[in-house]
């Protein structure tokens, strides 16, 4: 069942449906917004876009307030219908995934700064081209939550907690390339520590992706896979075939 | 209320079952086996199978006419009063068939009680409502009488209300009160079992909740079984639900999975407020 639906338009009480949707098309304006946050904060960063980073970062407030306008509607309707069963998994989903939303927003802010302040004072050769791959990786396992998250599929979103470990592997291997980078001459430690705090913010912006689509398999499947091996997350969806 | 209380009063009422006595063992109350219903040519219930829970709250939901109350009718024999009910299969408390040629039905209704969904209280004292289940049970002695009024009156919540007003009427009573009496006078007798049929759907939402309150208080003594239209109060009281629909147990487990993540798809869209 990779494409569930969720029959969200089904209520007796059409008001009900107008709410839901209401909700759901929110996080999906959100999501968009957030997902342009990261891929112009990475793009910054690797084109050495210090100004493009500053409007990033300065953009941040927008994710902030639909995060609030959200949470404010999920109390209302939790309040008013009392949702049940896949309604009240959605509310509960939705609640959660804007929090990782918004927490995803504040690392493309930091990215941004970070990647003014690395236009003014470059990182040295050849420490960009692995940054630039785990950006792409990234945004990629952005753009793919949120699809999933708008498509109820939640095969996809294994492989999105699958793609957070190749996430973690590239962050160790930078890590390491950067202290390399440190250690053979002081002089780049100023911009190689802006550049580690900056694929920290990606690898952040993974694990938040990763929880995502723990939320997208609650809301789908009732099962809560937070805390557990993806061995058994892939033997659960199968189970549920 | 405290269990000892319970232990004090029950020797001297008679509280002899009709044939047999629930298990004190197993955890199982009361097992369907099997049943089907017939009202005449058609049928009401089909094939229920369920294990009841001792100490636990059953809740029944399901849309009008799915035979909800029709079961909940069937643990005490309700349905006997009307004439064209047919019934096959078993309902058992403890080892015994409840539909046995030789149960007397008039024990069976005193191990399972019933609260209906309009208060009933007798035109007499708050007093003799209470009383009147001890004393067709052949209680006499003054000191008993007033020992087990007061215990069910503060079982049922209701004894602070009460208690200086004993001797007055009691349909002076208000609709929660009156409910509750009807409560009080239900387990006055010490059933093993309390069926509610809808027993707050003529209720403010303040006496609702006392109601409510009341059940979660009433499950460490007795086993409940309500039938409820209000799916957030089944969702509240009870620790496990069964879905009704045409006749058919759709879906019975856990409360707490089936109000999260229902198994059936007829559920979901019932207690989603959905088309079916």
């Amino acid at each position: 069942m990779s494409h569930a639906d969720l029959h969200l338009n089904t209520h007796i009480s059409k008001q009900f449906n107008a709410e839901l949707d209401d909700i759901r098309q929110r996080v999906l304006t959100m999501g968009g917004l957030v997902e342009q946050q990261v891929s112009e904060a990475v793009r910054a960063l690797t084109e050495a876009d210090g100004e493009l980073g500053e409007q990033v970062a300065n953009r941040d407030y927008k994710v902030n307030a639909m995060e609030v306008g959200i949470d404010e509607e999920c109390t209302r309707v939790l309040a008013r219908r009392q949702p049940a069963a896949t309604d009240l998994r959605l509310i509960i989903a939705v609640v959660k995934t804007i929090t990782d939303l918004e927490r995803i927003g504040d690392e493309a802010e930091k990215i941004g700064r970070m990647a003014a302040r690395l236009a003014s004072n470059p990182p040295p050769n050849g420490s960009l081209p692995a940054v630039e791959a785990m950006g792409r990786r990234v945004s990629m396992m952005v753009h793919r939550v949120l699809d999933a998250f708008a498509r109820l599929d939640a095969e996809e979103a294994l492989e999105i907690a699958k793609e957070d470990r190749r996430v973690d592997s590239e962050y160790e291997s930078i890590s390491r390339q950067c202290l390399t980078f440190m250690l053979e001459d002081p002089r780049t430690i100023r911009p190689v520590m802006d550049l580690q705090w900056a694929i920290r913010a990606l690898e952040r912006i993974g694990d938040h992706a990763r929880n995502i689509s723990e939320y997208v398999i609650y809301l789908i499947q009732g099962k809560d896979v937070r805390h557990t091996s993806l061995a058994q997350v892939q033997a659960e969806l199968e189970g549920n075939g | 209320m405290q269990s000892k209380d319970k232990d004090a009063y029950i020797e001297h009422i008679d509280v002899e079952g009709f044939g047999a006595k629930a298990s004190t063992t197993s955890d199982i109350s009361m097992t369907v086996d099997g049943l089907n219903l017939f009202y005449g040519e058609k049928q009401a219930l089909k094939d229920i199978n369920l294990d009841i829970k001792k100490g636990e709250v059953t809740a029944f939901i399901g849309p009008s006419g799915c035979g909800k109350s029709t079961l909940l009718r069937c643990f005490n024999r309700m349905n006997d009063l009307v004439d064209t009910v047919r019934t096959t299969g078993e309902i058992r408390l403890g080892d015994k068939n409840i539909f046995d040629k030789d149960v007397d039905v008039a024990r069976l209704r005193r191990q399972v009680g019933m609260v209906f969904q309009k208060p009933n209280p007798f035109p007499k004292s708050i007093y003799e409502n209470v009383a009147y289940g001890l004393r067709l049970a052949g209680v006499k002695k003054k000191r008993v009488l007033d020992e087990t009024v007061e215990w069910a009156l503060k079982g049922a919540a209701l004894w602070e209300e009460v208690k200086d007003r004993l001797n007055e009427s009691a349909l002076g009573m208000s609709g929660g009160q009156q409910q509750r009496l009807v409560i009080a006078r239900s387990i006055a007798i010490q059933p093993d079992v309390l069926l509610l049929d809808e027993p707050c759907s003529a209720l403010d939402p303040i006496s609702t909740l006392k109601v409510e309150e009341l059940i979660a208080e009433l499950k460490k003594e007795f086993t409940i079984l309500i039938v409820t239209h209000n799916m957030q109060q089944a969702a509240r009281v009870s620790d496990y639900t069964a879905f009704m629909y045409l006749g058919e147990m759709v879906e019975f487990g856990e409360t707490d999975r089936l109000f999260t993540n229902p198994e059936k798809k007829q559920t979901e869209d019932y207690i989603t407020g959905r088309y079916g």
